[in-house]
């Protein structure tokens, strides 16, 4: 039951004198500050937080996640972010003392357990991609890419090589041109298809001697498996460029098909999204890295090694890394719960998990097609892109307008307005932790919706706290803090 | 969970055929002998309705998209999967081989504290709303986390002394190089960044990643004494510098001239990057008040647990100025059409989805659950709570430091003075011997720093959090001057 008085801001909640935590009294002799520390270092008081009573902090933080939707709650089919079900019992694996209240810089020889969990780790994700070097480090997917790109960056650099371009669909994620651009190189876009394939024409129009990655999503972004991987990889490969693969989409293909295999020399997995790890309202996630022998001595430090009798140890001693992009080993909580996932489900279960994602997938396909097109086709991967255009020509109802909508009936939105390459855009990833039964009523009232009143959409959602906030006035006029 | 108890049942059908077959199943994967499908719903019955309403005949038909040639031809080699039970087992095993602190004295630090953890957080962290949700690309489904998002922005800016913060970045690390990267986009002077050898050295290995081909010269500034000699710095500091990059307290927990820094760095026409200890703003002045123009920090001191370096969370805030510069998400308040208050992602024009390569940074993903632990630990602690930490830091920090540095054994390594952590040198230079005997007594000493700084092969960083007692101080100093036993000895009992 929603309760609003207690979501009031934390800064309209505070009242002088309040305090929700005791500190010990001090046990060692207590000298006054100045003589501790020069006057020039010292604040005069200290900063403004909220005072508060821990009953009001935890009715507060309580009520406001009542006023969100999530993958416990609530269907979620975001496309592109695979919000599966987040498994209870990798929560408990990663509050485990000797996992998760190890401190970064510890002993090696104090937590053989926790490095034998990370080294297997490195193991699984290569085995799982066909990569047979593995880095850990990264603590996202786009940080992933960014740790792969410049891995290739000094690659080409050991090899006395100069080159800038980076060749990516116009169906890739954002993050894709993004990395490219802050490990320094000029990313060119290839046109993709109607079906969602890359324009070979045009790839091989802007394919030259300067190549130095080619990036693709494969599954890609429309949920297709790229029917031109080889091709693709293979005049890449003959130009002396190199394959990244953006593994968003790995929960299509997982014991499927390899990247390694079908061309990759690079990819990077998001553990949170095929390996379950919870997205956390926005994060963490992590963004593991496996590439090819020949780009191992670059992978960012460190790794784990596994020594003839058994120990395991951290490899700083690389003189060709990249180096660190963030303190510490890595995102290892995010770890351990993907770790525990993957342990759960072995070799099989890892393969029946890409099978009922894309059974899902296809059936809501299936039934979603009779009302809104889906330019890519009949069939798909782990998800799909339809098209409200037809809608939005028609009845003026458009993809944002069935988003909101959907909110009212209970079921979180799909992605809309991405890919750029499908107009009104309706991307849809219903993930295997979903039924029939919630995929029957998704269908359902996603239909009911195209028939409804075009004026009640423009308007919706109108059962949820709050309906469309004005964007444009929060961009020209950013109230950014509170101010008091 | 559905099937069998052992899975046996339900596992076998699940490479399921629409009709009947007569041949076997189409699949190279033998069926599975395990209990391995504990997150999925659909029975036999459903895959069977399914495919027809697909109009296929198998699951494998539905891969027919990907080239034969292409695919896998085996199993993965990957251990058979274990059920709950089972599992639990096997990783209450290897946890079993490895100690935190929660059975080990920590005096670590460098960056990543053992500071005291209220059960609060782990409540709302723990809400399924707020851990199994995502960015809040719905607005009207996530006022929850937007909101939780823009008190801890406002926080930020309470405790940097700075106009505007983003709502979390990764990490301390990967924030020292955002802030840089901001900096140099945000300023026309892009030839060189001038950074204190004081700064975390795992920072400094980011800034140099990511700056890597981007023809920007790093310039380090060494800081023997243990903190940044002004005037070396200033003469560092070029037409060309876009910023100076600072911590405070150090590396070394010493405190820096931070005025005097910046001026420099401003006299100069540079900008000035600061890393800080959330904490230390108990008691110390905050990035904007000695005048940063971009702070950054390490956010996991603020109630997230050591996890072993991740995940934690980065702080970045910086001057209204700046803000078109900023990377990663941020949350404004606005109305929304009835008129009624409420928060929305916001200057989305910054970022990668819209933007791509003209971005400020590629940042997609953040640490929003992390975000939301600082912003329930401040919450708890309040201003007085934040001082008497602080506070408590420093008292326990300095006796510890004091007692040691009055033994025969041990002498600081620096004369500056400290907050929360100290450099002391151990005059045998048996550093490893002495990180071996802690641990079998039950504690974990403090953080080498050879390897960073080859000057200080005989040194350790020690740490002291607002949990460490007067008895454990007593007992690592104690423990530190001890003849080192010939025989293994007995541990000390643990201590909490």
């Amino acid at each position: 039951m929603r309760n609003t008085r207690d979501t009031k801001s934390l800064f309209e909640l505070s009242k002088p004198g309040r305090r929700a935590t005791l500190l010990p009294k001090c046990d060692v002799p207590a000298r006054p500050l100045g003589s501790l520390l020069p006057a020039s270092v010292l604040a005069d008081l200290p900063p403004q937080l909220p005072e508060l009573s821990e009953p009001a902090v935890v009715r507060h933080f309580v009520n406001l996640s009542t006023q969100n939707m999530s993958v416990d709650t609530h269907f979620y089919p975001l496309g592109s972010c695979t919000m599966k079900h987040n498994p209870k019992r990798n929560e408990r694996a990663a509050a485990m003392p000797g996992f998760g209240d190890v401190h970064p810089y510890a002993p090696e020889a104090a937590i053989q357990g926790l490095l034998e969990l990370l080294y297997d780790m490195q193991q699984y994700l290569s085995e799982i991609s066909g990569l047979p070097a593995c880095s850990l480090h990264p603590a996202a997917g786009a940080h992933g890419e960014l740790a792969a790109l410049l891995v290739a960056a000094a690659y080409f650099r050991d090899r006395g090589e100069k080159r800038t371009k980076v060749l990516a669909p116009d169906s890739a994620h954002g993050t894709n041109p993004a990395s490219a651009a802050m490990a320094g190189f000029d990313t060119v876009t290839v046109k993709t298809l109607k079906t969602g394939a890359v324009d070979l024409d045009d790839f091989r129009a802007k394919l030259d001697d300067n190549i130095a990655v080619f990036m693709i999503t494969n599954p890609n972004t429309v949920g297709i498996f790229e029917p031109s991987m080889k091709i693709i990889a293979d005049e890449v490969h003959a130009r002396g460029g190199l394959i990244y693969l953006d593994g968003a989409n790995m929960n299509a293909i997982l014991g499927v098909a390899r990247p390694g295999d079908f061309g990759a020399d690079m990819q990077h997995y998001n553990p949170h999204k095929t390996f379950s790890g919870p997205h956390g309202g926005g994060g963490p996630g992590a963004g593991p890295i496996c590439v090819t022998e020949a780009l191992a001595p670059y992978l960012p430090m460190p790794i784990v090694r596994k020594s003839s009798s058994g120990q395991f140890s951290l490899d700083f001693s690389m003189p060709k890394s990249i180096g660190h992009l963030r303190a510490f080993f890595g995102n290892t909580g995010v770890l351990v719960r993907a770790y525990t996932y993957i342990r759960a489900h072995g070799p099989d279960g890892l393969r029946r998990v890409s099978e009922h994602a894309v059974l899902n997938a296809n059936y809501l396909l299936s039934k979603i097609k009779h009302f809104l097109p889906v330019p890519q086709g009949e069939r798909c991967m782990h998800e799909f892109v339809a098209s409200g255009a037809d809608l939005k020509a028609t009845k003026g109802v458009s993809a944002m307008d069935l988003a909101k909508r959907l909110l009212d009936y209970g079921f979180h939105a799909p992605t809309v307005y991405f890919p750029l390459t499908v107009k009104e855009a309706i991307m849809i990833e219903p993930t295997e932790s979903e039924s029939k039964e919630t995929l029957d009523a998704f269908a359902e009232v996603l239909f009911r919706i195209t028939e409804e009143d075009p004026e009640l959409l423009h308007e919706a959602p109108h059962s949820t706290p709050i309906s469309r906030p004005n964007e444009v006035q929060a961009a020209r006029e950013p109230v950014l803090s509170w101010k008091s | 969970m559905w099937g069998t108890p052992d899975g046996h049942a339900t596992n076998q059908v699940l490479t399921f055929v629409a009709s009947p077959a007569k041949s076997p199943p189409k699949t190279h994967i033998p069926p599975p002998k395990s209990a391995s499908m504990p997150y999925l719903y659909n029975t036999p019955e459903d895959v069977a309705e399914m495919l027809t309403a697909i109009g296929a005949k198998s699951i494998d038909e539905l891969f027919e998209m990907v080239p034969e040639d292409l695919r896998f031809k085996r199993p993965l080699n990957l251990p058979a999967a274990q059920g709950e039970m089972e599992l639990e087992g096997t990783l209450r095993a290897m946890a079993a081989r490895s100690t935190g602190v929660g059975t080990k004295v920590c005096f670590l630090g460098g960056g990543a504290y053992d500071h005291f953890i209220p059960a609060v957080i782990d409540t709302v962290a723990g809400r399924s709303e707020f851990y199994t949700s995502y960015t809040p690309y719905q607005p009207e489904v996530s006022q929850g986390n937007l909101q939780a998002m823009f008190e801890f922005q406002s926080l930020m800016t309470r405790i940097t002394g700075l106009d505007v913060s983003n709502s979390s970045l990764y990490d301390g690390g990967s924030a020292a190089a955002e802030g840089v990267l901001m900096a140099l986009h945000g300023s026309s002077r892009d030839g060189r960044v001038v950074v204190a050898e004081s700064v975390h050295p795992e920072y400094r290995s980011a800034i140099a990643t990511y700056l890597a081909n981007l023809g920007v010269e790093i310039v380090t500034v060494p800081t023997p004494g243990g903190v940044v000699d002004v005037k070396q710095l200033a003469a560092e500091i070029t037409p060309q510098t876009a910023c100076v990059v600072l911590q405070q307290p150090n590396f070394f927990g010493c405190l820096e001239d931070a005025d005097a820094i910046c001026q420099a760095a401003h006299d100069a026409g540079a900008l000035v990057v600061a890393a800080f200890d959330p904490i230390s703003t108990g008691i110390l002045k905050r990035p904007g008040d000695y005048g940063a123009d971009i702070a950054i920090a390490e956010g996991q001191n603020l109630g997230s647990p050591l996890a072993y370096g991740g995940p934690y969370l980065g702080i970045i805030a910086c001057r209204e100025s700046l803000v078109r510069r900023m990377p990663g998400r941020i949350v404004g308040r606005t109305t929304d059409r009835r008129g009624k208050p409420c928060y929305t992602l916001t200057l989305q024009t910054r970022e990668q989805h819209i933007r791509r390569e003209k971005a400020t940074s590629n940042v997609c993903s953040n640490q929003a659950l992390f975000a939301l632990r600082a912003t329930v630990y401040l919450s708890l602690l309040g201003p007085q709570g934040l001082r008497d930490t602080a506070e408590l830091c420093l008292q326990k920090s300095r006796y510890l430091a004091d007692e040691l540095a009055a033994t025969d054994r041990f002498e600081l390594a620096f004369d500056a003075p400290t907050f929360k952590e100290f450099v002391v040198r151990d005059r045998e230079g048996k550093v490893d011997e002495l990180i071996a005997h802690g641990l079998t007594a039950g504690m974990l000493i403090g953080v080498p720093l050879g390897n960073w700084y080859p000057d200080l092969a005989d040194c350790l960083l020690i740490a002291v959090t607002e949990k460490r007692t007067r008895a454990e101080l007593d007992a690592l100093v104690k423990c530190l001057t001890a003849k080192p036993a010939r025989t293994r000895e007995k541990p000390l009992a643990a201590t909490r």
